[in-house]
């Protein structure tokens, strides 16, 4: 401990200095120092709590006073591989970006990066920079072997090696060894490499008839489960139809014939196929204009 | 600039797009007790003055009004676009001229209000299975009586309609007593609000002392889709089970004619529909679709260069931006580049500045 109590005096020197100047003290060699607040004033600085030595409630004296971060100190072109080498915490210390994040304060913006639990708790990939990858991809070089020459296009790997087997493993830190979806394995298998023509030429006829047979219950298909919009006794058509049978004051004739007549028009066929478009497709800008335009023109705008 | 002299907006005309028009003040409360965007309110009243800029949409709804017959069944007209991106001002530009025209203007400010936050839901007199908002169907026939007071006495009953044992309203009693009974007597108000809607639904475009009858209704995808209403039973109330939304949607049918519906979308305040949705069936739903089918789609877009820079350069000349970088050509770009030329975000940038 002498030399722990060497350096204690002499900073105390130094902390009074500092203290009277206000100046942060820096430190050139760029080591961390052990500095401690004996000052002269000490006593007035401990705000009131009685004297416990050094294990005060907050333990104030002993406490070692940061350093500047390390970001004031960092050149543009350094070696970010070894700020972060491995998966670490956000250190705010440690990157050199303004970045906020969080909910904003009352009307005002994110808080900023110092003391950010947010930061800290979010997975970061600091340590995965490119140049990061390319040196562990130097790294693996030496324990790989080439790729046969041989097996250069996918369809000759498929030629000799017809049965795939994929199996996954999962790396995780949990309070288990086990990952259940670890126990999944794909078997695959190309029915062009197999010799049972027979077998599935008999099962492609087989669903070819099933697929013909009607059920009882399809009878009771309702328009919501239809795959695909169809115009025809749509509530598109009967408000068209409505409209159109108002629009003309003079009606010739009625019923059946009218609503042939009108159905036949080339504006109305486009109208039918616009809706069309726009419920089996979905909505967008040029689908919506299509609309627009044979509205416009089936009501004679 | 602003063109104060085009208060008559019938002038108004292709060569006047990208210009500003001034609204006279006098028309604000009785045109717009209840239309107007708030951010647009608070700018009229920092500004001291109504400024609406002419744009394509709003032009092509007058057009389409301008040119319209009247004898047919009613057309309906839909403004969609991107949040922010102007259909209520475009909706409040037409719905001015058709007030200056001398029209009737049923303005519905937001249908989503009379789907949500309701504090009081009463079981409607009139139908057992309707429920009745007291609170926003007196609101509502206030602000109306307050745009159409000229209306108000011309306009007679058609028929006879009994409220209670002890009141009714006569065949022939004008309009307004109608409205009066129901600000004042609020228990019946969703019921006088069905009232008024059907006398004008059967007296728009009449041949004797005819009227033209302007619905404007802002979000209007709020009438189809979810309420966040409960019963007491906490079971969801559907839309069609208040009376309010159930005598809006017979407005918006075309079975009458005689007048116009112009309609906006509006995600902003929907219920349960994803913030990136703006495209017409997206946002009605199937059902709202088939309801307003056939419609005629209005598409209102971003700010085009020449309308940027007529927003631009009313916001100097009214001094709004005070920042010096502003000024500049740099500042214009980063303006442009900040608000991708959406309306309502280079309003709320500039607000800052």
């Amino acid at each position: 401990m002498a030399a722990h109590t060497l350096k204690k005096s002499i900073w105390s020197l130094g902390r009074i200095h500092c203290h009277i100047y206000r100046v942060n003290v820096r430190n050139p060699l760029n080591r961390a120092t052990y500095a401690t607040a004996l000052s002269t004033n000490h006593s007035s600085q401990n705000k009131g709590f009685p004297d416990r030595g050094n294990r005060g409630p907050f333990n104030r004296r002993s406490r070692r006073e940061a350093g500047d971060p390390r970001t004031d100190r960092m050149p543009v072109d350094q070696d970010w591989t070894t700020v972060y080498p491995t998966a670490t915490p956000f250190r705010q210390g440690s990157v050199p970006l303004p970045v906020r994040m969080g909910f904003p304060v009352k009307k005002g913006v994110p808080p900023e990066k110092k003391g950010n639990l947010e930061l800290i708790k979010i997975p970061n990939f600091l340590h995965l920079t490119p140049l990061a990858i390319k040196k562990h991809c130097e790294a693996l070089k030496p324990f790989c072997t080439e790729w046969p020459s041989a097996l250069d296009t996918g369809a000759k790997c498929d030629e000799h090696f017809p049965v795939k087997v994929e199996s996954k493993d999962y790396v995780s830190a949990g309070t288990s060894l086990r990952n259940p979806s670890a126990r999944i394995v794909h078997l695959r298998v190309s029915l062009s490499a197999c010799v049972n023509y027979d077998y599935a030429m008999y099962l492609l006829t087989v669903l070819y008839h099933e697929s013909w047979k009607m059920e009882a219950w399809e009878s009771e298909k309702t328009v919501a489960d239809m795959e695909e919009y169809s115009w025809e006794d749509s509530p598109s058509q009967k408000n068209i139809m409505s409209t159109l049978v108002r629009m003309q004051v003079a009606g010739e004739g009625e019923g059946e014939a009218v609503r042939e007549e009108l159905l036949g028009r080339p504006e109305v066929q486009e109208y039918r196929d616009s809706v069309t478009r726009l419920k089996n497709e979905g909505e967008s800008e040029s689908s919506m204009h299509q609309y627009r335009d044979a509205v416009k023109k089936l009501l004679n705008l | 600039r602003c063109l104060s002299g085009l208060s008559k907006n019938a002038c108004q005309s292709e060569q006047h797009l990208g210009q500003y028009y001034t609204v006279p003040p006098s028309h604000f409360h009785t045109v717009f007790p209840h239309g107007l965007p708030p951010r647009y309110q608070q700018q009229v009243k920092s500004f001291n003055e109504g400024c609406v800029m002419v744009r394509q949409p709003a032009l092509e709804l007058i057009s389409h009004l301008k040119r319209a017959d009247y004898s047919k069944p009613t057309l309906r007209y839909l403004l969609y676009g991107v949040k922010g991106s102007g259909k209520t001002m475009s909706l409040c530009h037409a719905v001015h001229y058709c007030s200056k025209q001398g029209w009737l203007v049923l303005h519905i400010p937001d249908a989503h209000l009379w789907v949500k936050n309701c504090k009081e839901l009463l079981p409607s007199s009139y139908h057992a299975s309707r429920f009745d908002q007291p609170i926003q169907a007196s609101n509502w026939l206030r602000n109306f009586r307050t745009t159409n007071e000229h209306f108000l006495s011309k306009i007679k009953l058609r028929q006879r309609y009994v409220w209670t044992k002890r009141e009714s309203t006569e065949e022939g009693r004008p309009l307004g007593e109608l409205v009066d009974m129901g600000v004042s007597r609020v228990k019946s108000s969703s019921d006088v609000v069905g009232a008024v809607l059907k006398e004008l639904r059967l007296q728009a475009g009449g041949t004797e002392g005819g009227f033209r009858l302007a619905v404007a209704v802002d979000g209007v995808n709020g009438l189809w889709g979810r309420t966040t209403l409960k019963k007491e039973d906490k079971s969801p109330v559907a839309p069609e089970e208040l009376t309010l939304v159930h005598n809006l949607r017979k407005m918006i049918n075309n079975d009458w004619c005689g007048g116009a519906v112009i309609a906006t979308l509006s995600q902003t305040g929907s219920l349960y529909a994803p913030s990136s949705a703006y495209l017409p069936q997206e946002l009605l739903g199937e059902e709202g679709f088939d309801s307003m089918d056939p419609f005629i789609p209005v598409p209102v877009s971003l700010y085009s260069e020449k309308e940027f820079e007529s927003c631009y350069l009313y916001y100097l000349d009214r001094h709004w931006l005070q920042h010096p970088h502003s000024q500049t050509e740099e500042g214009k770009k980063e303006l442009i580049f900040l608000s991708n030329r959406n309306p309502s975000v280079l309003e709320r940038l500039c607000a800052f500045l």
